[in-house]
This record gives structure tokens, sequence and C-alpha cells, in this order.
């Protein structure tokens, strides 16, 4: 795929080369809606919604990471929507305790009643890692989603998010910190060679 | 574990120190086993979120044209067409507009002659200082002259009729006065535009209109059939 060539194409306003882009780049960009959203139907919606406002402004983009580019507009996809949401709250992930607090601890999951084969079902870690996606400030689920989860480089994260450097190397190691201190909740879901040594930088 | 250790060893993990700043903190991590173990959790953590699976995308995401609405691309020549059409239709009107017009004004009959409104009596009261001051060269010229001229004078022959008309009023001659002047004859005033440019320029608009109408339903069959 010549991506420059399309992008080029696309700038002259051929949809069939941008969706050829949006092939090549649809599933990346569904996941990190997703991981930011943790909503398949809401991820998909952010994703549409992304790639057309992405047509519709893609004169204004002027080289560098088409990648980073279209990042930008799923992550602005994905605040419109979480800003939507809080002005149309919903019921909440998390469980309430007796006293109808939401309960702050993410070990609800390990949920003692479970059976042991439920608890070693394929899908339990992922949603344990998403639990403590959910647990971040937005802006450092957003980094840690890009940098880790989509392997994308600090320059990139920075263009998608349009933050200096330094601020993206100061949230993602916050992010990664955050997240092994919730992660150690989940020790038994682990995988043997990522098992966490609990408190050992507490 | 203060921030900039944190993030000192979050770059390291990912390869974005500068050479000598990782050599230095590599001999502090040889001999800071607290140091190192964050770096091990920071690594874990990083290792368990690239372990977290792709998803393929539920559908395709691919925009139509409908979607982002987009219009047809049309041929080159279109806007040529849409040029050559506007003009023609406006070119059209306003010749009719002035073929209408011109022949409406030219028979008019002046307006402070009708009398009765507040205007015209504005008129009437200045009318015989005009007439006064422009009196001595149209005086000498009989009204009855001024019939028979051609149609392009015919205004400046209503003109002239009106100054002559006016003091006669004033001084309250009516009757005989008005009978003296010969009925004017019809004057058949020439329309500007020949009606033959006014045909022309209407086969113009609707040959053009139609060529746009073709061009654009055969552009709009090609799109629906990519």
């Amino acid at each position: 795929m010549d991506e420059q060539a399309l992008i080029h194409d696309a700038q002259g306003g051929s949809l069939d080369a941008f969706n050829t882009l949006i092939l090549h780049y649809q599933d990346s960009i569904f996941n990190t809606a997703l991981r930011i959203l943790s909503d398949d139907d809401l991820a998909a919606d952010a994703t549409q919604e992304a790639f057309l406002s992405a047509f519709k402004s893609i004169s204004s983009f002027r080289g560098g990471s088409f990648k980073a580019w279209l990042m930008r507009t799923v992550t602005n996809a994905c605040y419109d929507e979480l800003r939507r949401q809080k002005r149309r709250p919903t019921t909440p992930l998390e469980p309430d305790t007796e006293d109808g607090e939401e309960m702050d601890s993410p070990r609800w999951l390990a949920d003692p009643g479970m059976s042991p084969e439920q608890e070693f079902e394929a899908d339990e870690l992922e949603h344990a890692l998403q639990h403590c996606l959910d647990n971040l400030p937005l802006e450092f689920k957003t980094v840690v989603v890009m940098a880790d989860v989509q392997g994308m480089d600090y320059s990139e994260v920075a263009i998608a998010v349009r933050v200096p450097l330094g601020t993206i190397k100061s949230r993602l190691a916050r992010a990664r910190l955050r997240l092994r201190e919730c992660l150690q909740g989940f020790t038994e879901l682990l995988p043997a060679s990522f098992r966490l040594e609990e408190g050992s930088s507490a | 574990m203060n921030q900039r250790d944190l993030e000192l060893l979050s770059s390291y993990l990912d390869g974005q120190l500068k050479l000598s700043d990782s050599a230095r903190l590599e001999r502090r991590l040889s001999s800071d086993p607290d140091l190192r173990a964050v770096l091990d959790d920071l690594r874990a953590a990083r290792g368990l979120l690239r372990q977290l699976p792709m998803r393929k995308a539920p559908r395709n995401f691919t925009l139509t044209p409908k979607m982002v609405g987009k219009n047809p691309p049309l041929p080159r020549s279109y806007p040529a067409f849409k040029f050559v059409t506007s003009l023609a239709t406006l070119l059209l009107f306003f010749t009719l507009g002035a073929n209408y017009l011109v022949p409406q004004l030219a028979s008019q009959p002046p307006a402070f002659g009708m009398g009765g409104g507040g205007a015209p009596e504005v008129y009437s009261a200045q009318a015989p200082e005009a007439a006064a001051t422009e009196a001595p060269a149209e005086e000498s010229e009989p009204p009855v002259q001024l019939a028979p001229l051609s149609t392009a004078t015919a205004s400046v022959a209503e003109d002239s009729a009106r100054t002559a008309e006016i003091p006669s009023e004033k001084n309250g001659v009516t009757g005989e006065g008005g009978l003296e002047n010969p009925p004017s004859a019809p004057v058949e005033v020439q329309q500007p535009v020949r009606p033959i440019w006014q045909v022309l320029l209407a086969g113009i608009a609707l040959l053009g209109a139609v060529t746009m109408l073709l061009m654009r339903q055969l552009a709009v069959a090609r799109w629906r059939r990519k």
C-alpha cells in the first residue's frame, strides 16, 4: 500500500483512496476507541465518527505520521462520547457497596463466588486489564493505550494527544505505575511470567 | 521513589534515554534493589498491556458518498456551461425588462400633469418658474410642430408640450385653449432590443440548462455504478 499516494488522492477528494486507508487502519483505531471507552458499540460509533471527521478534514493533514493524525481524530471522538455520557449518565460498571457508594477496589472482579473455571476463562485477564485502564484518569489512559497497547512511539503519541513529549513521558510513567498497583489485585489471573511482586515498589 | 526517577525508568524501558543518561541509570540500578524492583514492575505492567488482544473491527468502517455528503464529480466543461447559461438567462431577463419598461416610460403622461396629489402640486407651484427660465427658447416653437417628431425625440416633445400646457392651466384657460392644440398622434415607441435576440438568448439558456441536467444525470449514474 502506497500510503502517501492514497493520502494525496484522498486529499483530492477520492473516497476510494480514503476507504483503502480505512481498511488498513480500522482495527487499530477501533481497538484504541474500545480501550478508551470500554464498550464495543460506543467504540464502533466513535470509530465511524472518527473516519468521517478525518475524511472531511484530510486537507489539514500536512504530512508526518498518518496513524498519529488518525489517532487524534479517534481520541477526539472518544472524548466527545465521554462528554455525552457525562451529560446522560448510565449505570456504572463498578458495583455499589452496602452504603450505596461505588467500590474503588478492583478486587471486586475476583469474586470469591466465581467457579475456578470461570476465573480461568481466557477473557478474565482482559477484563482485569480493562478495569485497571478504566480506573486511570482519561489523559493517562489515552497515553498508555497508544504507547503500550498500540505500540506507538512517544513522538506519535505527542502528536495524537497534542501535548509536549515531556508530558507524554510523565503520564506514561505514572499510568504504568498505577496499572501495576491496580493489577496487584489480580495476581491469580496473571500469567506466571508477569506475576508482580506485591508491594515491591510501594 | 520520586517522579523524576519514575520517568527515567519508564523512558529507559522504552529505550528513550540518551546513552549517557542510560549508563548513569544502569549504574544506579546495579546498586539499588528498590529502583530495580520498580523497573520490573513497570516492565511487567507494560508487558501485560501488550498482551491485550487486538480485536478485529466488528465491521468495515468504509465511507459511502452519501455519508460524506459528496456530490458526483462533474465534467470539467460543466462550469463553462453553467457560466454561459447563467449569463444568457440574466441577459434574457434584462432585455425582457428593458423592452417592457422603456415603452412604458416613454408613453407615460407626465406626473405633474395629473393634478390632485401632493407632489404634483409642488411641481405645479414650481413649474411657472421653471417655465419662465426655460421659456425663451421653447416659446418660439409652436406645439403643432412637435407632433410628427420621431420616436427618439418623443419624450423631448412631451416635455415641451408640458411646459406649454402649464402656463395655460395657471391662467385658467381650459376649454378653448385646449382645443386649439391638435390631439397628439399615438407615438409608436420601438423596443430597445429586437425580439430575435431574446429568442436567441432563451435558446442558449434552455440548451445550456438541458446540457447541464444531462451532464449531472450521467455523472450520478456513473457514480452509482462504481
